[in-house]
């Protein structure tokens, strides 16, 4: 089928063009004027590049209304409050507007394990697509409030014909240049970094292995009106991630760890100086901001049974041979 | 100050409405204001900022957000072309207007959004922010008490990434300024009121009443390429004896910064709202002089750093002026004075700004 794949020029999307072509798809991949399109994108005889910007009026809006398929996953990752509004609840809405959902077979959203409320599980609780999303985005970032409304949207707009859609979770896709510090919280020059929650596994998963989970939700039909975590099946702990990266000589030699226990405890006690002094509002670093920290380093375990049974997915590169396709900056 | 809670609907919810919302839901937390309503034509964006605000009415349009809501105050915070028609509709409606900056294309825009609100009895007002930041507050104090002596020199140099931020991408209407002056036509108003301000009130009679009599040379012109942008780099000298000032917009140096230099007969200060400091040489009334004065600005300067790192955490930004704006234009609405910002300065900002503009394309020239 013809695909519209968004953000098709970004760390995964370019993956997910060349994994749809390469499953027999005719991708249109939209790509932002004035960007150079990368190499997966241009050398494939599967694969036109349409230009526009989700933000604006078009003739991409053509290229939306002629797809059979559309993989969603245009979205602001960085940016103030403003930018990311514009570049992920805008631009979806825009999309969304110009798709006729009741004709398309399958729409593949790409939300991400961002909008869990991570607070609400216990220390070692599993974290599947059971679990509670935030419900207090302000206590969060731009990239959790944003992508939970744009999460919504999606919902809304399939909401009277729900098995054309499936939402993907996936947790941190890693990859050439997108190496999550090799699982550390902060690096001290190049000799040493600090590892958070040492022995707590990390929900990642390697970025060709999550573009092949995407298409296969486009031909799933047992995916549809469905949401579906995306993880490794031999998940890394912090401190092995790191080990890896050192092995591999992109990660610090000295590894300092920090208890669970401990982070948050300065986490909590940061929160009550924020609360006190001023009024909650305080802009602080990932390590220092309680929700933000729990979101991002308390325990947890993780489940990706869904993804096997719905997607018939396997990740064929895994922890291993991603990790050494990272620190080489090579792709597969 | 007025104990009225103030009905107040936000129209348009851009990259500016954040600050503005902020700001007003500390006031909301103090009851001096109820955000009864938010619009945009983005029904999402304006459901999303509803909820990060806590409003319940979410509009599409100007007059369902009036006839919903009926609100005493619209900020509007619109696209800068639709500024003079939507501020108009308000003022035709008995509500009072406080509008984004720049609140009209061209001094005859503004004269007649002045008469609306007079006809109404209602205020309109341009949001001249910057003029309530702590270093400019600083600055316009030891001007208006003499400290600098005469200013004869003042020094504006805004650098942004015009082309990366949401100036230069394109909105769903397509191009995000249709000004004559581009996107620096969208900014300018901030270095005019910044210039009037600065300057003294002698400057602002004379571009307000004689704006022609001020000279203006430079260049205004796209340097970048970005079609979208429209005009993107300005250098200007204005000269309104015994006051000369050099304007700049670039949208090609780094890092972003507005940097702010005023010289006088006596002494200077020097700042930048972006990365906040406050340099002073000379100023009259100050206790360093002689081989003190350079240790004292070094120590001021060490503060600024500390006090640097505070304000980022306690997102003490560059739009923090707006926060006293905002109370001082609540504080008196219900009276029938001109509030912070008088009609005679918008007059002048206005004025500055298309004398300005009129330098666009390349090597032209405007004098007097």
């Amino acid at each position: 089928m013809t695909v519209l794949v968004t953000g098709a020029n970004g760390f995964l999307g370019r993956r997910v063009v060349r994994a749809a072509a390469r499953a027999g798809h005719d991708v249109l991949a939209l790509v932002r004027p004035g960007a150079a399109p990368a190499a997966e994108l241009v050398d494939d005889d599967r694969v036109e590049v349409v230009r526009g910007d989700l933000r604006a009026d078009g003739p991409w809006r053509r290229a939306a209304a002629a797809a059979d398929a559309v993989v969603h996953l245009a979205a602001a990752t960085s940016g103030d409050l403003a930018t990311q509004v514009a570049g992920t609840v805008r631009a979806t809405e825009q999309l969304l507007v110009a798709i006729d959902s009741s004709a398309l077979d399958r729409f593949v959203h790409v939300s991400s394990f961002s909008v869990y409320d991570a607070d609400a599980l216990a220390t070692g609780d599993v974290l599947d697509e059971r679990s509670p999303l935030e419900a207090d985005p302000s206590r969060r970032d731009a990239y959790t409030a944003t992508k939970l409304f744009q999460e919504r949207l999606v919902r809304e707009a399939f909401a009277a014909h729900p098995e054309r859609l499936v939402v993907l979770r996936p947790g941190m896709i890693f990859g050439p240049g997108h190496d999550w510090a090799w699982g550390a919280a902060l690096t001290l020059g190049t000799r040493a970094a600090v590892l958070i929650a040492p022995h707590a596994p990390m929900p990642v998963v390697y970025v060709d292995d999550c573009a092949d989970a995407v298409v296969a939700a486009l031909g799933s039909s047992a995916a549809g009106g469905r949401t579906i975590d995306l993880v490794d099946d031999d998940l890394p702990t912090h401190a092995g991630l790191a080990r890896l990266g050192r092995r591999l000589g992109r990660a610090p030699a000295i590894a300092l760890p920090v208890p669970w226990t401990v982070a948050a405890g300065l986490g909590r006690l940061v929160a009550t100086i924020d609360r006190r002094w001023f009024a909650g509002r305080a802009r602080l670093p990932e390590v220092l901001a309680s929700a933000r920290l729990a979101a991002r380093w308390k325990p947890r375990r993780y489940d990706n049974a869904l993804a096997h049974e719905l997607l018939d997915w396997s990740p064929s590169v895994g922890i291993h041979e991603g990790a050494r396709r990272t620190a080489s900056g090579a792709a597969r | 100050m007025s104990g009225r809670c103030w009905r107040v609907g936000i129209l348009g919810c851009g990259a500016i409405a954040w600050p503005h919302l902020e700001h007003l839901g500390r006031l909301a937390a103090a009851q001096r204001v109820e955000i009864v309503g938010v619009c945009d034509r983005s029904a999402a964006t304006a459901r999303f900022a509803a909820e990060r605000a806590g409003v319940d009415v979410v509009c599409g349009d100007l007059d369902d957000l009036l006839e919903r809501t009926a609100p005493d105050v619209v900020h509007v915070l619109t696209p800068p072309h639709t500024h003079e028609a939507l501020s108009l509709r308000c003022l035709e409606a008995g509500v009072h207007v406080l509008c984004e900056k720049p609140a009209a294309p061209d001094r005859a825009a503004l004269e007649r959004l002045l008469a609306a609100a007079a006809h109404a009895g209602r205020r309109f007002t341009e949001s001249q922010n910057l003029r309530w930041n702590d270093q400019v507050m600083a600055i316009a104090a030891a001007v208006a008490q003499g400290e600098l002596g005469q200013v004869v020199d003042i020094d504006l140099l805004l650098m942004l990434d015009l082309a990366g931020g949401p100036l230069g991408a394109a909105g769903p209407d397509g191009p995000s300024v249709r000004l004559p002056g581009g996107a620096v036509h969208d900014l300018l108003p901030h270095l005019a009121y910044l210039l009037v301000h600065l300057a003294g009130p002698e400057l602002e009679q004379r571009a307000d009443e004689q704006p022609d009599s001020i000279e203006v040379v430079g260049r205004l012109r796209n340097a970048s390429g970005n079609a979208r942008l429209g005009y993107d780099q300005l250098d200007a000298l204005v000269a309104a004896s015994p006051l000369r000032a050099r304007i700049r917009v670039a949208g090609d140096l780094r890092p972003d910064g507005l940097r702010i230099v005023v010289r006088g007969t006596r002494g200077a200060m020097e700042t930048d709202l972006y990365h906040p400091y406050l340099r002073a040489e000379g100023v009259a009334g100050s206790t360093a002089t002689g081989l003190v004065a350079p240790a004292a600005n070094g120590i001021r300067m060490a503060w600024s750093a500390m006090t640097g790192i505070a304000d980022k955490v306690r997102r003490h930004d560059v739009f923090h002026g707006l926060g006293r704006l905002l109370d001082t234009w609540y504080a008196d609405l219900d009276e029938p004075g001109p509030g912070p910002v008088a009609p005679a300065a918008m007059r002048a900002t206005v004025s500055l700004t298309e004398r300005l503009v009129e330098l666009r394309s390349e090597s032209c020239r405007s004098r007097p």
